[in-house]
């Protein structure tokens, strides 16, 4: 009987030290993926004047675009420096929203879609973003995992134990006016024909 | 319609499963047919004993193809390492999919064969190496390939290839038993001072252990790789988020009819599908049971419900 009750107790230890490892390692490595989009904006960053500098000849009479991809490059640059998660993704996004854009310009132009050095521009702008939308995806699963283990059973005792708090990882907000839906928009609208 | 989290923990629950069943079939067989060759020679061995001395054996030729498993395999298939200008696409995109499972980047090479396939190698992420043909490169896309690649980090991620080798000495170390028991026989120091009725029956069992084991291990052996191979594709969505890449890719794979020239059996188990083009895949219930991969339409259906 005693033996049966060491053995439980035993295994009991292994389970609290091995989920609090989880939980410590589990935040270590949320840290170290937030750092990660941060390195790959400012590889990004870094990356486009060079790519603009090769392709400018072929892209010159779309200088909208280029303005738009340098203020794209400042906004991360900033955002990397402040260190701010949110402003990261924003920046980020205004990135990958210039993309399409010049998609369209080579698209619609055979001579510039032949060119090597825009189609290499393409794949690299392409990459970049690539690299860090999977960033963001790491801090998104080890979020989602952490927090899911914070608030189930019986993870949840040892989170509790040890005063683990929720990882905030790329945060939505909670509330705000554009999550909050009036009385009058649930109603079907009225239309008179 | 499951999710890929659903789809997650059922395949953990059926690998340990069949893991579990792995080892007690080992435990069993292991232990009847020492005791059968025990009984047969009438001398019960001391000290490692027989199982000592086959774990040993058997360990030592599978402890070379784990350690060094990547160096013999691109020995063997004449391969050179990625270049990022010149195979942009693999590089980048393994680049990524690393970046996006938290692991190191592995070691990338490309196999000069038309044949589509790809296979991971390694015991552990920090040494993984992943390798393409110039077949599978010229024909897939960008987010096909990133399908195939997500699928190999995925069999990194799951540490399949040090599974397959512990699963490879256990089967040895049955073999082994099994070719020594049966040797026993034929040599007939058989003592009839010791017949009992304990003894005879761990005889008689160990003949069929002699005879079945071997096989038996195979098929479960085959059995794991197979699970293996759809927790891979499952990893493979949970990363990349795009079942119709991996979906396209197989379906580009599975139409090829060129077989893979240096493929190599110890490693079968890790491309992302079987080297060996056996006619017409999927096709009874029996060539599945010999197979290391699950034929590949079952494999689009599992992919197509996380879709």
């Amino acid at each position: 009987m005693i033996y049966i009750i060491l053995a439980i107790a035993i295994i009991l230890v292994f389970w609290v030290v091995s989920t609090y490892n989880y939980f410590v390692s589990t935040k270590t490595r949320i840290g170290a993926s937030i750092q990660e989009i941060g390195n790959q904006l400012k590889r990004q960053s870094e990356l486009i004047p060079n790519l603009e500098a090769s392709a400018e000849g072929y892209l010159k009479h779309e200088k909208g675009i280029f303005d738009e991809l340098t203020s794209a490059r400042k906004a991360i640059s900033s955002a990397v420096e402040s260190g701010d998660v949110k402003k990261m993704a924003d920046a980020g996004k205004m990135l990958s929203d210039v993309l399409p854009k010049i998609q369209v310009v080579v698209e619609s132009n055979p001579e510039i879609k032949a060119s090597e050095v825009v189609s290499n521009l393409m794949d690299e702008l392409r990459d970049t973003s690539d690299k860090v939308m999977y960033a963001r995806r790491l801090l998104i699963d080890l979020t989602a995992d952490y927090n899911v283990k914070m608030v189930t059973f019986p993870s949840n005792v040892v989170a509790g134990i040890f005063n683990f708090g929720k990882q905030k990882g790329l945060e939505t907000p909670e509330e705000g006016p554009e999550l909050k839906v009036s009385e009058s928009e649930t109603k079907t609208p009225k239309i008179n024909l | 319609m499951k999710n890929i989290y659903e789809v997650r923990s059922a395949n953990k629950i059926k690998s340990a499963l069949i893991v579990a069943i792995f080892v007690a079939f080992v435990f069993a067989a292991t232990y009847i047919l020492v005791n059968a060759l025990a009984y047969n020679s009438g001398y019960q061995a001391g000290g490692f004993g027989y199982v000592g001395i086959a774990l040993i054996v058997s360990g030592i030729s599978s402890f070379f193809s784990y350690y060094y498993s990547d160096k013999i395999i691109l020995g063997i298939a004449g391969a050179r390492p990625a270049d990022r200008k010149r195979d942009f696409d693999f590089y980048t995109v393994a680049e990524n999919i690393a970046i996006g499972e938290g692991l190191p980047k592995p070691k990338l090479y490309v196999i000069d064969d038309a044949s589509p396939n790809a296979f991971a190698t390694g015991r552990d992420p920090a040494h993984a190496t992943i390798c393409t043909t110039t077949g599978l490169l010229e024909k897939l896309n960008r987010t096909e390939l990133e399908g195939v690649v997500a699928h190999e980090m995925t069999h990194v991620k799951n540490f399949d290839t040090r599974l397959m080798s512990v699963v490879a000495v256990m089967i040895g170390l049955v073999a082994l038993l099994a070719d020594w028991f049966t040797r026993s026989m034929f040599m007939g120091r058989r003592r009839d001072d010791r017949e009992g009725n304990a003894g005879s029956i761990f005889l008689l069992l160990g003949i069929v252990f002699a005879i079945l084991s071997p096989i038996v291990g195979t098929l479960i052996q085959l059995a794991i790789s197979r699970r293996r191979e759809y927790m891979a594709d499952a990893g493979s969505i949970e990363i990349t988020r795009q079942p119709q890449g991996l979906i396209s890719a197989l379906e580009k794979i599975s139409q090829d009819p060129n077989p893979l020239r240096n493929a190599n059996k110890a490693t079968a188990h890790l491309y992302i599908s079987s080297p060996y083009k056996k006619g017409k895949s999927g096709t009874s219930w029996l060539t599945n049971l010999f197979n290391t991969h699950p034929p590949i339409p079952d494999r689009i259906k599992a992919l197509q419900a996380m879709a």
